[in-house]
């Protein structure tokens, strides 16, 4: 088992124990909050793919909610028709998804129709957001698109996606997005669905990144020049993370439509994933954890504080963030580790104090 | 221990039969049926977006309902117990509408809901009222086709707005019509009506133009336009995109004299933002202006101005949040407390009448519309209307409009119970 | 036809003049610091409020309000510099992110203080109206014509500062080679402090022209924002030439296209196109070519 997952013995006692509790909550928590923190669970997945390519390979992408959104769009379609196939809509006799009654079709276009079965939609979706990824991939990195430049592309990406979503609306449903499915909303099984997929992609994350391919894709994020010239395709790496981010992105998409019961445009717009990127920033990039961490905590204190204070939550989170930025440029679990880091370090005499002193300055950019 | 035990077990049952039908076990949604009968208060939820770029307009439905309620609690309240406002910003994205939509229902409790202002939001909640049987009011004038259960809709619908005004224009402008929209179901499906309309009145469509929702660029359109050369501009713009697409056409020197844009959505607020010299002479159709001369409107308005400020205007859809406040007051008084959902659908609601600004307003009976007022205004230079035209009676609502579903109705009355849709089919 | 097409082209103009407002303080920015400021919209916004306050509750002209919005905007720059860009100097990322939570808050301060409605920003009398087009009889209004100068005259006033001043021959040195500038004893700091507060102010200049054709709410500033990340990733950094190009394909484009389809069709066709010329020309239409081992 210690060997599976690479941890140490206490940590993953404490891993052990975290999805113990994330299983349980459900059964001392109301349906309002389970369904919030399955949702989370999903957010805590987008997460972790952004801190692959971000955290860990430095690639800045303001657009990953395309594949997130997308994944979702072929759940929530999938959905759609086949509810649409048994239910009268609100809106008609039913047969098919009421905006497409909207928009004047009268059956469902051919090419549409293996979406029904959602078996076959879920692989599709991921497999299909994946190409979509290794296409922008190679665009991009095979031109040494780097920095601020792929953030601003990615985020032009974002655009034109929405802006089809939108467009497309006898295909789409439009601004409207998908709704009136029948979702897992309230299912326990669900939830427990959602927390195992999530553990399986923190683990295979984890072994994405501790093996000797994350240590190439850590050495592109310091220096991309540098690892070229030792003789790494920098552009294949980048391409392979940037995909496999991508369909972990549509696998956690997928999810969030079953659950959420509602699919639209802006899942797959720029802001949710700024969004997914403030979550990554504040927990700490390049360690996984605080990716998770960051999403459950935002997402948690976005929940709470407009609650309490409808007014200006949003004020608040613009601080908070600035403060966590400027403060503690690795996020809370990066200072945590840090420390934590140091004083094993010092401890087991590997290290002298001001070397250690040393770590505790450099931000790892 | 024993307690976990058995939870599990419930749900790795309700799983089993979830994962053979497909439908979501719902273990966890409790009937929220409850009446509040020990407490003081009547918990109602409001649900409107304060932030985001629907806030600019959904920010004045939520004043107007916090006003109702005010008056009915300082009347003393419904039955001697006050209502207690619950507000949610669900900031203009339908997942977090969905999100307080749930909230207030399962966690607050709340007694019914006034909320949303797009489709896309109703939309987006609407699953979730019919799921856990709870009651929406919805006061925005919309698209119809749609008659849920679970859900009211105060605001007009396109035969309350189109079916006089078109016939008006084609009379009394032209019958050439250039029709511009928002892209998206609200304008595609009003402007099918209004083709629907032209062709049985004998006017004409020269050119239907669609601009991305929020888009603030009209030049070119603009151009389009004046190349067409129409006799009326029939636009469903919505949002941002009215007041610049106002500013713009009279910049580029097109005035109501040679072309008068004519619309059912721009209201006085919309008037303000763009300045009154922008909209000088064109038309809109509404139930309800703040120019409207009824004794209730004098005191609407000022109440409105008095707490919100004396450069505010009222308009057409915060009027039906205000008067669908009273609505649920009074289907709650009518029902002697008793809060049931399925009591305020079936008999608190259906037949509610009021004494509103507009004139009187009554929820129909049968398809939870509302019947109203038709008007036709044109804008003055104070960014008032000047009211041209007044439908001669109240207008019943007709959630499938004749002109486009001849064989189509909604009617609560004829479809079995428990059905979450009132749409029939009548053989013609 | 050829009227409607000449006067398509005409409006076209008039767009990339706005285009060039918006993006020409954030193409300076990125230029000589290479920050991306995710609060630029915002900054925007900020400017067609001051407009709105002068006008509003001093009831000055809107011509006043260009100088004001400029100092206002400015100021604020120097604040966010010192405040913000220049505790994160050398990590360009965390600073887009930083400044993506200063438009978190300018939002949230502006919606706190005027509410969330739309306000009214009235053109200057002087300027309602429209014109004959010379040589046809088509109206065009003074308003366009007047951005179109100001965005001559403010295009004109960067190049002059860049290029015929001390202090600009700073600003371009750091922006070829900021460790050699430094060396050479140029203030690189104060260089970025008058950077940031100038482009800041242009961004103000730009809230106060958009006000009065567009609207003005306290979300208003993404759409410009990304109008103006569009413009300087497609024409490049370094040169005022690359502004003015992805200004001009970008606002021309649009225009025509949006002639010849639609609005919709029309911004996806550009939005596609830039993802393309990127792929071609990864830094841009227009730059000044930097050794990529700068960063070794």
């Amino acid at each position: 088992m210690i060997g599976l997952t690479g941890l140490s013995r206490s940590q993953l006692i404490i891993a052990l124990a975290v999805i113990a509790g994330f299983f349980v909550f459900p059964l001392y928590a109301g349906a309002f909050r389970t369904d919030q923190l399955g949702l989370f669970l999903c957010y805590v997945m987008f997460a972790l793919s952004l801190d692959l390519i971000w955290g860990f390979t430095g690639i800045l992408s303001l657009g990953n909610a395309i594949y997130f959104g997308g994944g979702a769009y072929f759940i929530g379609l999938a959905l759609k028709l086949q509810y649409a196939a048994t239910h009268a809509t609100r809106y008609g006799e039913g047969a098919i998804p009421d905006f497409m009654t909207w928009n004047g079709l009268t059956e469902i276009p051919r090419w549409m129709r293996p979406l029904r079965n959602v078996w076959f939609a879920a692989p599709a979706g991921v497999l299909a957001m994946g190409f979509l990824a290794f296409v922008f991939g190679v665009i991009t990195f095979k031109r040494h698109i780097y920095g601020v430049y792929c953030a601003v592309i990615t985020l032009a990406e974002s655009l034109i996606f929405e802006e089809l979503i939108i467009e497309k609306q006898a295909y789409t449903g439009g601004f409207n997005g998908i709704t009136d499915y029948d979702s897992y909303s309230g299912s326990l099984h669900f939830y427990w669905v959602i927390l195992a997929v999530t553990v399986f992609f923190f683990w295979l994350s984890r072994k994405l990144t501790t093996t000797h391919f994350g240590m190439v894709l850590r050495s592109i994020r310091e220096n991309e020049l540098r690892s070229e010239f030792f003789g790494f395709e920098v552009a294949n790496y980048k391409i392979f993370v940037f995909t496999v981010a991508a369909m972990m992105s549509a696998v956690a998409g997928g999810l969030y439509a079953a659950l959420n019961g509602i699919v639209s445009h802006q899942d797959i717009g720029p802001i949710l994933s700024i969004e997914g990127v403030i979550w990554v920033a504040v927990g700490g990039r390049g360690t996984l954890i605080g990716s998770m961490v960051g999403a459950i905590l935002v997402k948690g204190a976005q929940s709470l504080l407009s609650e309490q204070f409808a007014w200006i939550w949003d004020l608040l989170v613009g601080f908070m963030f600035i403060l966590i930025i400027v403060l503690m440029p690795d996020g809370i679990m990066g200072a945590l580790l840090r420390r934590a880091r140091r004083r094993r370090a010092i401890a087991a005499g590997r290290m002298p104090a001001y070397e250690a002193a040393r770590i505790e300055e450099t931000p790892t950019t | 221990m024993e307690l976990t035990r058995r939870d599990l077990l419930k749900g790795a049952a309700a799983a089993t039969a979830g994962a053979a039908t497909f439908r979501a076990p719902s273990i966890f949604v409790r009937r929220l049926t409850q009446t509040s009968a020990q407490d003081n208060t009547i918990k109602v939820g409001i649900l409107h977006s304060l932030s985001g770029t629907i806030a600019i307009i959904e920010r004045s439905l939520h004043n107007a309902e916090l006003l109702a309620i005010e008056e009915i609690n300082a009347k003393g309240g419904v039955l001697g117990k006050k209502i207690e406002a619950i507000v949610e910003d669900p900031k203009s994205e339908v997942r977090f509408f969905k999100e307080k939509a749930e909230k207030l229902i399962l966690r607050d409790k709340v007694v019914a809901v006034l909320g949303c202002y797009t489709s896309a939001s109703r939309q987006s909640v609407l699953p979730v009222f019919e799921k856990t049987n709870s009651v929406l009011l919805y006061p925005t004038l919309y698209e119809a086709q749609e008659c849920s259960y679970n859900c009211f809709y105060t605001g007009a619908v396109p035969n309350q707005q189109l079916t006089d005004f078109v016939p008006w224009l084609i009379k009394n402008v032209g019958p050439k019509f250039y029709l511009i929209g928002s892209n998206y179901i609200y304008p595609k499906e009003t402007n099918r009506e209004v083709k629907a309309l032209l062709a049985k009145h004998g006017g004409q469509t020269v050119a239907e133009e669609y601009a991305p929702l929020g888009s603030t660029e009209f030049s070119t359109t603009i151009n389009k336009i004046r190349a067409a050369k129409p006799n009326v501009v029939f636009s469903d713009l919505v949002g941002d995109s009215i007041v610049a697409f106002y500013k713009q056409y009279k910049q580029f020197g097109i005035t109501a004299k040679d072309i008068p844009i004519a619309t059912p959505i721009t209201t006085e607020e919309e008037i303000r933002a763009m300045g009154p010299e922008n909209a000088i002479g064109h038309f809109t159709s509404f139930n309800y202006f703040q120019s409207v001369k009824t004794p209730q409107n004098d005191r609407f308005v000022k109440a409105y101005k008095a707490k919100y400020g004396e450069d505010r205007v009222t308009n057409a859809v915060m009027e039906a949040a205000y008067f669908q406040t009273y609505f649920l007051a009074q289907a709650i008084e009518k029902l002697k407390g008793n809060t049931d959902p399925d009591a305020l659908i079936q008999e608190g609601l259906p037949g509610q009448e009021f004494q509103a600004p507009q004139g009187k307003v009554k929820i129909d009976e049968k398809n939870h519309h509302t019947w109203l007022w038709a008007r036709i205004g044109r804008a003055n230079a104070d960014g008032q209307f000047d009211i041209l035209v007044t439908s001669n009676t109240w207008i019943r609502p007709q959630p499938w409009t004749k002109v486009l579903y001849p064989d189509k109705d909604c009617d609560f009355t004829k479809v079995p119970k428990g059905s979450k849709s009132g749409t029939i089919t009548t053989k013609t | 036809m050829a009227e409607a097409v000449f006067a398509q082209f005409l409006t076209g103009f008039s767009i990339v003049a706005i285009l060039l407002i918006i993006s020409l303080g954030l193409a300076i920015i990125f230029g000589v610091m290479r920050v991306i400021n995710m609060a630029h919209g915002d900054f925007i916004m900020i400017g067609a409020y001051v407009a709105y306050v002068l006008q509003y509750y001093l009831h000055l002209n809107l011509f006043w309000a260009v100088p004001a919005a400029f100092v206002v905007l400015g100021l604020l720059g120097v604040v966010v510099e010192w405040g913000l860009i220049r505790q994160l100097y050398g990590r360009p990322l965390e600073t887009l992110l930083a400044t993506w939570g200063v438009s978190i808050i300018l939002q949230a301060g502006i919606r706190l203080t005027f509410g969330p409605e739309l306000r009214y920003v009235k053109a200057p009398d002087a300027l309602s109206g429209e014109f004959p087009v010379p040589g046809s009889n088509l109206p065009f209004p003074y308003f366009r014509l007047f951005i179109i100068v100001l965005a001559l005259v403010l295009l004109l006033m960067t190049y002059w500062l860049l290029y015929r001043t001390d202090l600009g021959m700073h600003v371009r040195a750091v922006n070829q080679n900021r460790a050699m500038a430094a060396v050479l004893g140029i203030d690189t700091r104060r260089i970025d402090s008058a950077v940031f507060a100038f482009g800041s102010g242009l961004a103000g200049i730009a809230g106060v022209v958009v006000a009065p054709i567009k609207t003005v709410s306290p979300i208003m500033g993404f759409k410009y924002a990304v109008d103006s990340y569009m413009v300087i990733v497609l024409g490049g950094v370094g040169r005022l030439a690359g502004t003015l190009a992805g200004a001009t394909v970008i606002g021309e484009g649009e225009t025509v296209l949006a002639f010849l389809f639609n609005n919709v069709i029309g911004e996806l066709l550009v939005f596609t196109m830039i993802v393309l010329v990127i792929r071609v020309f990864p830094q841009g239409l227009f730059t000044i070519q930097h050794r990529r081992t700068e960063n070794l």
